[in-house]
């Protein structure tokens, strides 16, 4: 494939030309038993339960640094259905193209999404194709629906959390927000970061091996960590208390949220769970998490109280309690 | 208002210092400080160096605090 | 930092009303829960430091205006894009169509501007003594590489006058260390004679419980007085080269502060050479008398004359995703730090 095709409105007309791009891009990519081309896959049901989920993924730039929007696309679904202490087993995904995105393109963002669907164990068996015309989408929006197979003995909950209950993140928080933020150039900073964008079954299948006994697992997407702190605090209606210090942030995460007055604790992650369990079980669950490839800065950063339910309160670093603010709005930087 | 940041001086040229705070790196104006070298220390605000920093927080706290002996 | 939290823990001396006049002091320590190692006597007042908070609602309107009547790009910090105008805020005007964009620097605008010649860029210049120099450096560049597409909706402010119109509201200042990094200290030396007390304060933790302690134990005796407790970064003679560069590009004159009304002498515009990078003056912007909504108490929020709590719309009409006043908009806002980081256990 050269380096000037480019996706145009009969890729999408759903004509010869279409066939032709799902044969090049997507076929070539994605082949397994499962994809079969027919109207829809058709596949075995083990016994037991499923967990279901869709998600929509719209980044802008859609390639930056520690992946791209194909990575995203996969990990996001894998990663809903692992907090669920589920087994991604069966992915579809759906393209809204932007006529003329390059075809070269494309196919790397294919190519990264066999990639991270192999590495996480699940096969994408069904797919859509749509083109939309120049400035409809920004680039390629991808939506990605996914089934996994629950671990018998494992039910997680964000309302599950309870008073006495450890909080683990998984590691440093933030990196993908700064990523993103540093990667659209708009405040010239230059920062070596790189999004921590994972698929994250694994690192549940660890967790789980070495202890059933874990009530909320969620993973910290937009709104970071903090929005997933406000979110159990809510649902289980507990207090968390937090120890800043505790909180691991890469120092370059640190010095751009300094440069522009933001938070990290509010940044996105993509390949961070925040984890609630007995204090009992938490060394067990971290010392697995730190031998994993995605967890090795894992860390205990508070605990549930029944306090203040659906308030995070912070031991600050002189000593003090503080609330954590409620995250809300878009994120914007302060300078004066 | 005034949202510092303190960084470290990596390089200069043109009155533009390159600034590092903890591995973000940014170019910023450095025209209000003339005898600026690298590895100072600056306070940056709004893409603007405006005054060298001579000392550590806690050094700065700690003898401030001896200098407060035997007052009130 | 353990010592000055002991003299801090341990007063029991007179009432103790200190005024911290930077939004960044305000934030910082609510952000660090130093209310809550004081003890009742000592009280911490937020004034009107925040920039955010003193600008009026006629400027966003002029800032609106310019955006969805003029079609310039607005280039602003993050901190001004959803405080509420007359009708809308910024943040409501891009949603309209306007083309705004967060910027760090004023120079990254004129990048902007240079980069963009088919395009009228306007840079919002808000910001205190810290915050001018950037703007005056933006303009003198674009002056000199003769850019005809970039200019300034001015609203800078200048503190040494808002002190002495809120004399009297506090025992002591928490001056703002980063003002002063660009003054001096002259300005508080002089401040003492008029029995105005204050410290100069950084930003650490460290620093802002050094200044307090500093205050408790200066406050013993009575008498007015002064200390610079950020020496690392403010020398007492401040920042000749930017007082230069200020004065050359700028000149004082009366200023509306959201709240407090007009203070004599207490902004800033373009001195007349500079006049063509004056976007009032540019595309001619009719005079522009904003409205607030007159329940709102941010006035006296600033001058300490009442806390946030207890303005009738606080919590309920005026939160920080529905901001009525600007004090409630601004991360560095009095509203908004009571709201994000007040209440604990319900305890208002």
């Amino acid at each position: 494939m050269n380096n000037n095709e480019f996706v145009t409105l009969a890729h999408g007309a759903g004509g010869r030309q279409t066939a032709e791009l799902i044969d090049r891009v997507f076929k070539a990519h994605f082949s397994n038993p499962d994809f079969t081309g027919d109207d829809a896959a058709v596949l075995p049901v083990d016994a037991g339960k499923i967990a279901f989920t869709t998600d929509g993924f719209i980044v802008s730039p859609f390639e930056f640094p520690g992946g791209n929007i194909g990575k995203l696309s996969i990990c996001g679904t894998v990663n809903d259905l692992a907090c669920m202490g589920a087994k991604p087993l069966y992915l579809s995904c759906a393209f809204v193209i932007e006529e003329g995105f390059p075809l070269a393109k494309l196919e790397e963002i294919a190519a990264a999404m066999k990639k991270t669907a192999d590495e996480a164990g699940v096969r994408i068996v069904a797919g859509d194709t749509k083109v939309a015309g120049k400035g409809q989408v920004d680039h390629v929006f991808i939506t990605t629906t996914g089934v996994g197979q629950l671990t018998e003995g494992v039910r997680t909950s964000g309302a599950f959390a309870k008073p006495g209950d450890a909080v683990i993140v998984t590691g440093d928080v933030g990196r993908h927000g700064c990523t993103i933020l540093l990667a659209r150039n708009e405040f010239e900073i230059d920062a070596d970061v790189t999004s921590d964008c994972a698929p994250l079954w694994g690192t549940v299948k660890s967790m789980l091996d070495a202890s059933h006994d874990i009530h909320v697992i969620r993973d910290a997407t937009r709104g970071g960590v903090g929005t997933v702190l406000y979110e159990i605090a809510d649902q289980s209606k507990v207090g968390i208390r937090l120890n800043s210090a505790d909180v691991p942030v890469a120092p370059e995460v640190r010095g751009v949220c300094g440069m522009l007055g933001l938070e990290p604790l509010y940044l996105a992650c993509e390949g961070r769970l925040v984890v609630f369990a007995p204090k009992s079980e938490a060394p067990a669950i971290l010392d697995a998490l730190r031998k994993g490839p995605y967890s090795a800065s894992a860390a205990i950063i508070g605990e549930v109280v029944a306090d203040h339910p659906g308030k995070v309160v912070m031991t600050t670093e002189i000593g003090a309690q503080s609330l954590l603010p409620q995250p809300g709005g878009e994120l914007l930087p302060r300078i004066c | 208002m005034c949202v510092g940041l303190s960084a470290r001086v990596v390089s200069i040229e043109d009155g533009t210092a390159l600034i590092d705070a903890s591995g973000a790196k940014r170019k910023v104006s450095a025209d209000l400080i003339d005898d600026l070298e690298p590895g100072d220390y600056v306070m940056v605000h709004a893409g603007v160096a405006i005054a060298k920093i001579t000392d550590t927080d806690a050094d700065e706290s700690r003898k401030i605090m001896e200098s407060l002996d035997g007052i009130g | 930092m353990e010592s000055a939290k002991r003299i801090i823990e341990s007063y029991n001396g007179r009432k103790l009303r200190v005024m911290e006049v930077c939004g960044t002091h305000t934030h910082e320590i609510f952000r660090l829960g130093i209310r809550r190692i004081l003890p009742p006597q000592i009280e911490l007042i937020s004034g009107p430091g925040c920039p955010v908070c003193v600008t009026p609602a006629g400027y966003i309107d002029e800032a609106v205006m310019l955006a969805l009547e003029h079609g310039a790009v607005i280039c602003t910090f993050g901190d001004l894009i959803r405080v509420p105008g007359s009708e809308m805020s910024l943040a409501g005007a891009r949603s309209q169509g306007a083309a705004v964009k967060t910027v760090y620097s004023p120079l990254d605008a004129v990048d902007f501007a240079r980069e963009n010649p088919d395009k009228q860029v306007v840079f919002l210049a808000v910001g205190f003594e810290t915050t001018v120099p950037a703007a005056c450096l933006a303009v003198k560049k674009a002056a000199a590489e003769g850019l005809s597409n970039f200019s300034i909706l001015g609203a800078n402010k200048t503190m040494p006058n808002a002190y002495k119109a809120l004399k009297g509201s506090a025992d002591a200042f928490l001056y703002p260390g980063h003002v002063n990094a660009i003054t001096g200290t002259a300005v508080c030396e002089d401040l003492v004679k008029l029995g105005v007390s204050g410290v100069v304060a950084g930003f650490t933790a460290d620093e802002i419980l050094t200044a307090l302690a500093v205050i408790i134990r200066l406050s013993a005796s009575g008498e007015p007085f002064f200390r610079n407790c950020y020496p690392r970064v403010v020398r007492p003679e401040g920042s000749p080269a930017a007082l230069k560069l200020m004065d050359t590009v700028m000149e004082p004159c009366d200023a509306e502060w959201r709240g407090l009304g007009v203070i004599p002498m207490s902004g800033l515009k373009l001195r007349p050479a500079f006049a063509a990078y004056d976007a009032r003056l540019k595309f001619s912007l009719p005079p522009v008398a904003g409205r607030s909504n007159p329940a709102c108490r941010c006035g006296e929020v600033l001058q300490g004359k009442c806390k946030s709590t207890d303005c009738n719309l606080f919590g309920t009409a005026c939160t920080p995703l529905h901001p009525v006043g600007a004090c409630m908009v601004s991360n560095e806002g009095a509203c908004s730090a009571y709201y994000q980081y007040g209440d604990i256990l319900n305890e208002q």
